[in-house]
């Protein structure tokens, strides 16, 4: 009962920050919806008995990808963007035509009652065993990620770099 | 819902919520006091027991200055400025306090009430509690940007960017320092790397937990904005950053959030490496450890006082290059160093370890003394080398300052 | 090479041993502790600190001879206002950071202590609560009128009138400035009094040359007998 309760009001909030976030004209506003959105599902999940996964969730998507997005919009101009400008776009028809697809899509599996694969076993959300996934079966894709992402850094470092060096030499101060 | 969950969640929350205002209220009074008596003053010493004219012969040492600031606050005009975003400018205080306070759950503290209560309701019981500290306490950052950008004010602006390059740069090596705790446990539970440390066991003993405490602590110190990484708020730069517009109430709703967050990561520092609630005549008296585990906050938070009376603040290239050119490598070497030490401790016996056992413990039983203390040294001298390296690298090039009255 | 990190615990040391010795020796501790007396008991100024009876108090005053705190306006005699120094030239007004200077010309001018028709102040405000100590008016004053005062209790229950200190309680005369600041009253007396002789000699041997100018000219204009019209601008 509890739980149902706690998932409904999760849900709540999780929709009405989406639809915050996608509706305000003001960025920062529209970012910090987002953020409640992030954060609710990050309750959603430990709901769901997967309390690594919901911590991940607000370090990367709240600690991360929101204060990256706060950064960029502090970098760029008209900060509030609080003009006049029509949020809608004019493809709004096939958007909500593709939307309803993608929905029905999603939802054909319950409607056509398709044969599901056979549970044999309850997975087990626990940070225990996701540890032990992450260090037996997968560490090679770990690895491999790590690898990918500290070289993505690395580029973006030099990419930055690089892009100083010809203005020093033509204009010498 | 039955009544007894919430009578558990009752019994679990609510003393947090009283016993850390309460410690907060201390900690400014102690604070004002030390930092007074370092710059040869007195500090506050007016404010006794109410009601008695100037206080008199009842001030006892300044100790209602805090309750008289607490009814100041509560009184003061509410200034919201003009142009600011009025419900930003509300929520930031209160979302600087929520994380704070949120995170004191995942402290082990052994309350003596606190063993009638179902292991549900007790937070630190989480697998995944260290790492939960960790992304609750990142929501701090989000409070002081908010505050920044909702003042309209350039000033706190500025400090509201400092404050997010700061914390996002500096959660780094903290995170990094904490994985070598993990590491020697084998566990992110708050409670198991506790009691992995009863007794004289605490990992500030092993040369890479004394690196990872130290490494911790100076990024504690800017996690939680402390002198002298104070640049959010400095006051003489950028008239205190992002809470320049807040007065009356919100302020000090921040300062609360400020001082919770202190006792929240020196709190971690104490589980992660300080022993949690061990010492001396805990295995008698089981409730000796809560006063233990707070006289640990308060000797590291003693120390961030004594820090802040002594240190001037940093520029701004010295953070950042702190951060990314000494901190990081350091901690990531100090990663390696642990591991390849547990591999050295182990000898080919680290598949054969019992799961549920603190690791670095198994290893020590049996392990050759000589190769131990050979071990502590090198690990300590390696790290030392590589400080010192690492420093003469990251300096700014810069000709030293020639002072002419000075010395 | 030394210890890392060895600065910071040297400074802690410093620190540790003011936090410690501040409860035992008490040149750790030079805060006297007066506030609790009447206001008219307190002190003002340096030197002066009225002992109650029976009052342990330490060697050290809370006000040195070199405590600066608020600007102050001088006056040479007895009559401030006749003998003020200030002429209302408001280079201070202009050079102070924070602006927290008011004054207004007067319109007729008025001998001043030199026994010169000078403008004055019709008004000289500075308001405390803006005021930073910042001395720059002091030094860019030309007639030595505004000096620093060490007086420090300014705090008032009248959170606008009372920050905003008027003209005539600006005024202080030289000799009070003597008391506050002996060295520093001396040493610009003594450059007053320096500059004022070299302006005289200067005069004196302007005047001289200019006589003598004069007078060389007479003799070669009787000489030559003839005059010219540049004589007049040589007697000037």
């Amino acid at each position: 009962m509890s739980e149902q309760i706690a998932f409904w009001i999760l849900s709540a909030i999780a929709v009405l920050g989406a639809l915050v976030a996608v509706r305000k004209r003001n960025l920062i506003h529209g970012v910090f919806a987002l953020m409640i959105f992030f954060a609710a599902l990050s309750g959603l999940f430990l709901l769901l008995l997967a309390e690594f996964i919901a911590a991940v969730q607000i370090l990367v998507y709240i600690g991360a990808v929101g204060i990256l997005l706060l950064f960029a919009i502090m970098l760029t101009e008209r900060v509030a963007g609080d003009d006049g400008r029509r949020m809608t776009s004019r493809g709004w028809f096939w958007g909500l035509v593709v939307a309803a697809a993608v929905f029905v899509v999603l939802l054909l599996p319950a409607i056509q009652q398709w044969p599901t694969p056979e549970v044999t076993q309850a997975p087990d959300p626990s940070v225990e065993e996701l540890g032990h996934k992450l260090m037996n079966p997968y560490v090679m894709t770990l690895e491999v990620l790590a690898l990918l992402l500290t070289a993505a850094l690395i580029g973006a470092v030099t990419a930055a770099q690089g892009m100083r060096k010809p203005k020093e030499e033509g204009s010498p101060e | 819902m039955s009544l007894e969950l919430i009578r558990d969640i009752l019994v679990a929350t609510v003393p947090l919520l009283l016993i850390f205002p309460t410690l907060f209220a201390f900690t400014t009074w102690l604070e004002r006091k030390a930092l007074a008596r370092i710059q040869n003053r007195i500090g506050p010493n007016k404010v006794g027991v109410p009601l008695t004219r100037y206080g008199g012969r009842f001030s006892l040492f300044g100790l209602g200055q805090p309750m008289a600031d607490g009814i100041k606050m509560l009184f003061k005009e509410n200034i919201v400025p003009r142009d600011a975003d009025r419900l930003f400018h509300l929520l930031a205080p209160i979302l600087a306090l929520i994380p704070a306070m949120l995170v004191l759950c995942f402290l082990p503290i052994d309350f003596p009430w606190i063993n009638n209560i179902q292991d549900s309701v007790k937070a630190f019981m989480l697998d995944g509690a260290v790492i939960f500290f960790f992304a609750i306490t990142g929501l701090n950052t989000l409070a002081v940007f908010m505050a920044g950008w909702a003042s309209r004010n350039k000033y706190s602006l500025l400090g509201g960017m400092r404050a997010i390059a700061q914390m996002v740069s500096y959660e780094i090596p903290l995170v990094l320092s904490a994985v070598i705790v993990v590491m020697m446990v084998g566990s992110l539970n708050a409670a198991e790397i506790a009691n992995a440390q009863a007794g004289w066991n605490w990992f500030i003993f092993t040369p890479w937990g004394l690196a990872a405490f130290i490494i911790f602590f100076i990024a504690a110190l800017a996690e939680t904005n402390r002198s002298p990484f104070d640049l959010p708020e400095a006051e003489s730069e950028i008239i205190a950053g992002y809470f320049t517009e807040y007065s009356g109430f919100k302020f000090a709703l921040f300062f609360l959030g400020e001082y919770i967050a202190m006792f929240a990561i020196s709190g971690l520092a104490v589980t992660l490496f300080l022993g949690g609630g061990a010492g001396p005549g805990v295995a008698a008296l089981p409730w000796l450890s809560v006063i233990w585990f707070l006289v640990k906050i308060f000797a590291l938070i003693a120390v961030m006082i004594w820090l802040r009376g002594t240190l001037p603040r940093l520029r701004v290239d010295q953070l950042m290059g702190f951060a990314w050119k000494f901190l990081l490598p350091l901690s990531i070497l100090n990663i390696f160093i642990a591991g390849s030490a547990l591999h050295l401790l182990a000898g080919g016996r680290l598949a054969g370890l019992d799961e549920k056992q603190p690791i670095l413990r198994q290893l020590m039983e049996g392990a050759n003394p000589l190769v131990v203390a050979g071990l502590w040294i090198g690990a300590l001298l390696i790290l030392y080398v590589a400080a010192n390296g690492l420093n003469q690298l990251s300096r700014a090039k810069v000709r030293p300052r020639e002072y002419k009255y000075a010395e | 090479m030394s210890l890392l990190g060895g600065g910071i615990f040297k400074g802690m040391a410093v620190t540790l041993r003011n936090f410690v010795g501040s409860y035992f020796y008490k040149d750790r501790l030079t805060t006297n502790d007066y506030s609790w007396r009447p206001s008219d008991k307190l002190p003002q100024h340096a030197g002066e600190y009225p002992k109650e009876e029976g009052e342990q108090l330490r060697d050290t005053t809370t006000v040195t001879n070199y405590s600066r705190n608020f600007p102050m306006l001088l006056h040479d005699g007895s009559e401030p206002m006749d003998t003020i120094r200030c002429v209302a030239c408001q280079i201070c007004e202009r050079e102070c950071p924070p602006q927290c200077i008011y004054i207004e010309k007067s319109t007729e001018k008025k001998e001043n202590a030199g026994g010169k028709p000078q403008f004055y102040p019709a008004k000289f405000d500075i308001d405390v609560s803006v005021c930073m100590s910042c001395q720059i008016c002091v030094e860019v004053c030309p007639f030595d009128a505004i000096v620093m005062n060490s007086q420090f209790e300014l705090s008032t229950p009248d959170r606008f009138g009372g920050l905003l200190l008027r003209r005539d309680d600006l005024l202080k005369s030289n000799d009070y400035y003597h008391n506050i600041h002996p060295e520093e009253a001396a040493a610009r007396d003594k450059r007053i009094a320096e500059e004022k002789a070299a302006k005289e000699a200067k005069k004196k041997a302007a005047a001289e040359a200019a006589r003598k100018k004069a007078e060389e000219k007479a003799k070669a204009d009787a000489e030559a007998s003839e005059g010219t019209p540049d004589i007049q601008e040589d007697a000037e």
